[in-house]
C-alpha cells in the first residue's frame, strides 16, 4: 500500500508538469464569428478539423433529420453531383466525418496540409449551396431504412439502440439520433436545406490542430463558408428516474448468448460538479481487465468475455451503465451478479487497495490523453460543451488522488441504485424462466425500436 | 510553448517528415537494433514528447502454425499468457501494468501473436520483467486454464456463431484455403476448445515462445542505454527454442495455396435478414511485386464513397447494396483479394453474381486512371501518418514489417514500390486475377 501511495504522489507531480505545459499550447482565437482552439503540432504535414455545432438531434421535429441533413452534405451542390463530390475529397486522401447527437454535432475533416485550400473551399461551399436532391435522397432513405432492418445481425447494437430507447423513456433524449423507419420518408430536399439553414447560424467553434500553414484556411472559412454564429441552446431539465421493476426481455432467433443492459440516466444536477466523481467511479467498476466487474465475471466465474462501464455526461444530462453478455445458461447469474456488486460498493465493500488501485490507474493513464492532438482537442470539446474551466483538465490527477472510499460509495449509490436501474436483455425468449427469477419479464419486439 | 512543442517534434526522430520527393524518403525512422545472442530481436525509437512509452512483443505463432487437434491454440495460449508466471504469479500481471496507469492487451491472427502494453515511462523495467517472466515461465494454472477455456468459446460464439459478419469470413477462408491451415480458425473449432489439454498447449508454449521466435518493439520515453542493459539482463538467459525454426520450414508456400480449380458458390443460413456477402480470388503472399498493384486496385475500385463499387452498387437510383468494399488481404504465405457487403432484400444473388464478375471487367478496362492512381497515393500518406502518429501505431507498423519480412525497413522497398507501380501494372493485375478461379459466399437466414 505505501508503495502505491508513494506512486501516486510521484506521479501526480509529473504530470502536474506537463499537464500544465499542454494546456499552454491550446490557443483560443476569435475568426469572426467563429471561435477557434487551436494546437500547433507539426509531427507530420497533414491537419485536422473539427467543427463543433452548438445544435443538435434534440432540435428535429422528427429522429434522423440533423443526421440526414450531415450525410447527405455531399449529395449534391449547385455546381456538382454526388458522384464528383466524393470523388473530390477521396482524390484528396480528406477523411470527413459527421458526428451528431443530442445536444451538438460535429463535422471534422483530416487531411494534408497541402491540399487544404481547395478541401476547405470545398467544404464551405456544400454549407452553402448543398441542394440535396430527391434521386440521392431516396436512395439514402432506402439504404437507412435496410441498414436498420438488418441490425439484428448485431445483437450488442441492437441492445444499444433498445436501452437507450428504453431507459430514457419519456425524455427527449430517447429518441434515436440517427433516425428510425417510421420517419425516413418524412426527409425532402427542402426540409433538409432548412435545417442547414439552421445549423450554418448555430455558435460554432473550430477545433484545430496541424501546422502553422493550417491556419490559412482563415480567410477562406471567413470569405466562404456561410457561417454566423447565434448561440442556440436548447435546455431540457429532466426528472430523476423513477423506480424500475421489470426486465426488458427483446427476443432475437437464435441467439445462443444474452447481450445485457444495465443502467440509467442521470439530470444535470446529479453530475454537475461530480464529473470526475463518475469518471472514476465508471473505471472502478468497468475499466480495464483489473476492474470490479470483469474480475467478478471474467476472472473469477468465466461467464463473459467482456464487462464494460460508462458514465458518460453531456451538458444537461448524463447516462450511467453498463454493458455485457453471457450464454444463456449464465445470463441470470450474470445479472445477479451485477446486482451484488453494485450493492457491496454502495455499502463500501471494497477494499483500500483496490480503491488505491483504481487511484493510481487513472492518474498514471492521464498522459495518454495528450499523445494525439486530435485526441486532446476532442477532450477540451467535451469540456467547453460542458460549460467546464479547462484547469479542471490539469487538475484531474489531484482530484481523483483527493478522492476517499465514502465518496466512491456514494457515487455507486447515487449512479446505480439497483431499484433505479432499467434492464434490458437481448437474447433468447426462453431466457424469461430464469430472467424472472430476478425481476417480472416484460417482452419487447425489436422491430418497435428500428 | 511553441517551440517547447516543435522542440519535441525534433526530438521524436522516430518519424521526422522530410520533402515527400518519393513516398520512401518522406518517412525517417530513427530505430535502434539489437540482436542477442539466443536470437531475440530488439526495435528500439527513443520518443521523449511524453512521459509515456510502448512496448509489443511479437510471436511468430498463429493458427497457421496449428495441426488438427489444437485448431485455437494460439490464440487460447494468448489468453493464458495474462494469467500469471512464475515470478509475476497468478492474476498479477493485469494488476501490476492497470496499477501503473498503463493498459495491455493482445491479439492473434494466422501468422502472428502480438502483446501490447502503453505505460508511464517509469514502469520499463517492470514491463520488460513481466514480459521475460511469462516468455520463460508461463504458469498455465489448471484452474484458470478451465475458466478460460469458457472464456475463450464465450468469444467464439460472440465472433462467429452470434455473428453473421463473423460466420461469413470463417466461411470465405474455410472455402479458400480448404485443406491449407489458413482454411482452419484462427479461434479454433469448439471440439478442439472443448478438448484440448493443458499438457498439449503447454508443449505449444515451449516450442514458440522462445526469444528466437520473437520480436520486441519500444518506442516511447526510455533511456536507451539503460533499456539495452536492462533487455539483456531480463531475456538474455532465456533459452532460445530448438524447434521452432525447424517448424516455420517445414511450412512451405505450397501447403497454404488455394486449390480452388473452378468457381464455388457457398450459401450458408444465417441470422441476417439481408444477404451478406464475400467474393474473392486467390492471390499472392505478402511482399510479392504483383500484390502492391492489387493494393491499389482494391483502393481505386472500393474504397471510400468515389469507388466503383459504390457507384455501380450502392449511390444508385435503386440500390443493390447498403454497403460495399473491396481490400487485398496480404498473409505470410498466401493472399486473397475480396470484395464484401450487404445486399439490399430482394437482390437475386446468382444474378449479383454475375453482375460482379462483368463489372470487374469493366473496372479493369475503365477506371485505372492517373487520378485514380493519385487518388491512391494521397490516401495512402494520409493514413501512414495518422498510422505513425501514436507511439503504439509506430511500434506496430515496425513490427509487422520486421514479422512478416524479417526486416522492419522492409517499409522503404513497399513504398518505393507502391510509388513504380504504374497504370499499366494495375490494370494487367485487374485482368489477370479476374481469369482466376473465385470463391462467393452469402449468409442470409433465406439460404437454406
Amino acid at each position: 500500500m505505501k508503495k502505491i501511495i508513494i506512486f501516486c504522489i510521484f506521479l501526480i507531480q509529473s504530470v502536474n508538469v506537463y499537464a500544465s505545459s499542454f494546456l499552454d499550447l491550446v490557443e483560443r482565437k476569435e475568426w469572426g464569428d467563429l471561435e477557434v482552439v487551436w494546437i500547433e503540432d507539426n509531427k507530420f504535414p497533414r491537419y485536422s478539423a473539427m467543427f463543433y455545432f452548438q445544435d443538435g438531434a434534440l432540435s428535429d421535429p422528427f429522429p434522423g433529420l440533423t443526421q440526414a441533413t450531415f450525410d447527405q452534405l455531399s449529395s449534391g451542390s449547385k455546381k456538382e453531383n454526388q458522384r464528383e463530390i466524393s470523388a473530390f475529397f477521396d482524390f484528396y486522401g480528406t477523411k470527413v466525418k459527421t458526428n451528431v447527437n443530442h445536444e451538438y454535432s460535429t463535422y471534422s475533416i483530416q487531411g494534408l496540409t497541402k491540399d487544404l485550400d481547395p478541401v476547405v473551399t470545398k467544404v464551405c461551399e456544400l454549407f452553402k449551396d448543398a441542394q440535396y436532391p430527391e434521386k440521392e435522397l431516396n436512395s439514402y432513405v432506402s439504404r437507412s431504412k435496410s441498414h436498420l432492418k438488418n441490425l439484428v445481425t448485431s445483437h450488442a447494437a441492437l441492445a444499444d439502440r433498445i436501452f437507450r430507447q428504453v431507459s430514457l423513456q419519456d425524455t427527449p433524449f430517447s429518441l434515436p439520433a440517427e433516425g428510425n423507419l417510421s420517419n425516413f420518408d418524412k426527409l425532402n430536399s427542402s426540409i433538409l436545406k432548412e435545417r442547414l439553414t439552421r445549423m450554418n447560424q448555430a455558435k460554432k467553434v473550430l477545433y484545430l490542430s496541424g501546422p502553422s500553414s493550417a491556419l490559412k484556411m482563415k480567410d477562406i472559412i471567413l470569405k466562404k463558408c456561410p457561417w454566423s454564429s447565434h448561440a442556440n441552446v436548447q435546455r431540457v431539465e429532466l426528472k430523476k428516474p423513477v423506480q424500475q421493476s421489470a426486465i426488458y426481455l427483446v427476443p432475437v432467433s437464435g441467439a445462443n448468448q444474452a447481450q445485457i443492459r444495465i443502467g440509467r440516466y442521470l439530470t444535470e444536477s446529479e453530475v454537475k460538479g461530480k464529473y470526475d466523481n463518475y469518471l472514476f467511479l465508471a473505471g472502478f467498476l468497468g475499466g480495464g481487465f483489473t476492474s470490479k466487474l470483469v474480475q467478478e465475471l471474467r476472472v473469477k466465474r468465466g461467464i463473459t468475455y467482456s464487462a464494460g462501464a460508462y458514465v458518460s455526461m453531456q451538458r444537461d444530462y448524463g447516462r450511467a451503465g453498463i454493458m455485457t453478455f453471457s450464454k444463456n445458461e449464465t445470463a441470470a447469474e450474470a445479472i445477479s451478479v451485477v446486482r451484488d456488486v453494485f450493492q457491496d460498493m454502495s455499502s463500501k465493500k471494497f477494499s483500500a487497495e483496490e480503491f488505491k488501485h483504481q487511484q493510481s490507474h487513472q492518474i498514471g493513464g492521464f498522459a495518454f490523453g495528450f499523445e494525439e492532438s486530435e485526441a486532446f482537442l476532442s477532450q477540451i470539446m467535451i469540456y467547453d460543451h460542458q460549460g467546464r474551466n479547462l484547469n479542471e483538465l490539469v487538475s484531474f490527477p489531484s482530484t481523483i488522488s483527493s478522492l476517499t472510499m465514502d465518496a466512491l460509495a456514494k457515487s455507486s449509490l447515487e449512479a446505480f441504485n439497483w431499484d433505479r436501474l432499467t434492464i434490458v436483455v437481448v437474447g433468447d425468449k426462453a431466457l424469461e424462466k430464469s430472467l424472472s427469477r430476478i425481476r417480472p419479464v416484460k417482452i419487447l419486439k425489436f422491430t418497435d425500436f428500428l | 510553448m511553441k517551440f517547447y512543442f516543435m522542440l519535441f517534434a525534433l526530438l521524436f526522430g522516430c518519424a521526422s517528415v522530410k520533402s515527400p520527393k518519393t513516398l520512401s524518403g518522406s518517412i525517417k525512422l530513427d530505430v535502434k537494433e539489437l540482436k542477442l545472442s539466443n536470437g531475440l530481436t530488439v526495435l528500439m525509437v527513443p520518443n521523449h514528447k511524453l512521459p509515456i512509452f510502448s512496448v509489443q512483443t511479437f510471436y511468430k505463432v498463429g493458427g497457421k502454425n496449428e495441426v488438427p487437434g489444437i485448431t485455437g491454440a494460439s490464440h487460447f495460449l494468448e489468453h493464458m499468457m495474462f494469467k500469471g508466471a512464475k515470478k509475476y504469479g497468478k492474476n498479477t500481471i493485469d494488476f501490476i501494468i492497470e496499477g501503473s496507469g498503463g493498459s495491455t492487451n493482445a491479439y492473434t491472427t494466422n501468422d502472428q501473436t502480438v502483446y501490447y502494453e502503453n505505460l508511464p515511462s517509469s514502469e520499463l523495467e517492470k514491463i520488460l520483467d513481466i514480459e521475460a517472466d511469462r516468455m520463460e515461465n508461463l504458469l498455465l494454472d489448471p484452474d484458470d486454464f478451465s475458466k478460460e477455456r469458457q472464456v475463450v468459446l464465450e468469444e467464439r460464439k460472440m465472433r462467429y456463431e452470434n455473428s453473421p459478419r463473423g460466420q461469413l469470413y470463417l466461411e470465405l477462408m474455410q472455402e479458400l484455403y480448404s485443406g491449407t491451415p489458413y482454411g482452419r480458425s484462427v479461434i479454433g473449432d469448439i471440439s478442439d476448445l472443448k478438448s484440448v489439454s493443458r499438457d498439449q498447449i503447454f508443449t505449444y508454449f515451449k516450442k514458440y515462445y522462445a526469444p528466437n521466435n520473437a520480436i520486441l518493439i519500444l518506442v516511447g520515453d526510455f533511456d536507451l542505454e539503460k533499456a539495452k542493459n536492462i533487455i539483456e539482463e531480463k531475456f538474455g538467459k532465456i533459452p532460445s527454442s530448438p524447434t521452432v525454426e525447424g517448424a516455420h520450414a517445414s511450412l512451405t508456400d505450397e501447403m497454404f495455396e488455394p486449390k480452388i480449380k473452378k468457381d464455388l458458390i457457398v450459401a450458408k443460413k444465417g441470422e441476417s435478414p439481408s444477404p451478406l456477402f464475400m467474393f474473392a480470388y486467390p492471390t499472392y503472399k505478402a511482399g510479392h511485386p504483383k500484390g502492391y498493384a492489387l493494393d491499389i486496385l482494391a483502393s481505386i475500385i472500393g474504397s471510400g464513397k468515389s469507388s466503383s463499387l459504390v457507384n455501380q452498387y450502392v449511390l444508385v437510383d435503386k440500390p443493390i447494396s447498403t454497403s460495399i468494399y473491396a481490400a487485398h488481404q496480404s498473409l505470410e504465405k498466401s493472399g486473397f483479394f475480396f470484395i464484401g457487403g450487404e445486399l439490399v432484400k430482394g437482390v437475386k444473388l446468382k444474378e449479383f453474381r454475375e453482375s460482379l464478375k462483368k463489372s470487374m471487367q469493366s473496372f479493369c478496362e475503365r477506371d485505372i486512371t492517373p487520378t485514380n492512381l493519385q487518388k491512391v497515393k494521397n490516401n495512402y500518406l494520409s493514413s501512414l501518418y495518422s498510422g505513425l502518429d501514436t507511439n503504439a501505431g509506430l511500434a506496430s507498423f515496425l513490427g509487422e514489417r520486421h514479422s512478416i519480412f524479417g526486416d522492419w525497413k522492409f517499409y522503404k522497398e513497399e513504398l518505393d514500390l507502391y510509388e513504380s507501380v504504374t497504370l499499366d501494372d494495375v490494370k494487367n493485375s485487374c485482368l489477370e486475377l479476374i481469369s482466376k478461379p473465385t470463391v462467393f459466399v452469402t449468409v442470409w437466414n433465406e439460404n437454406k
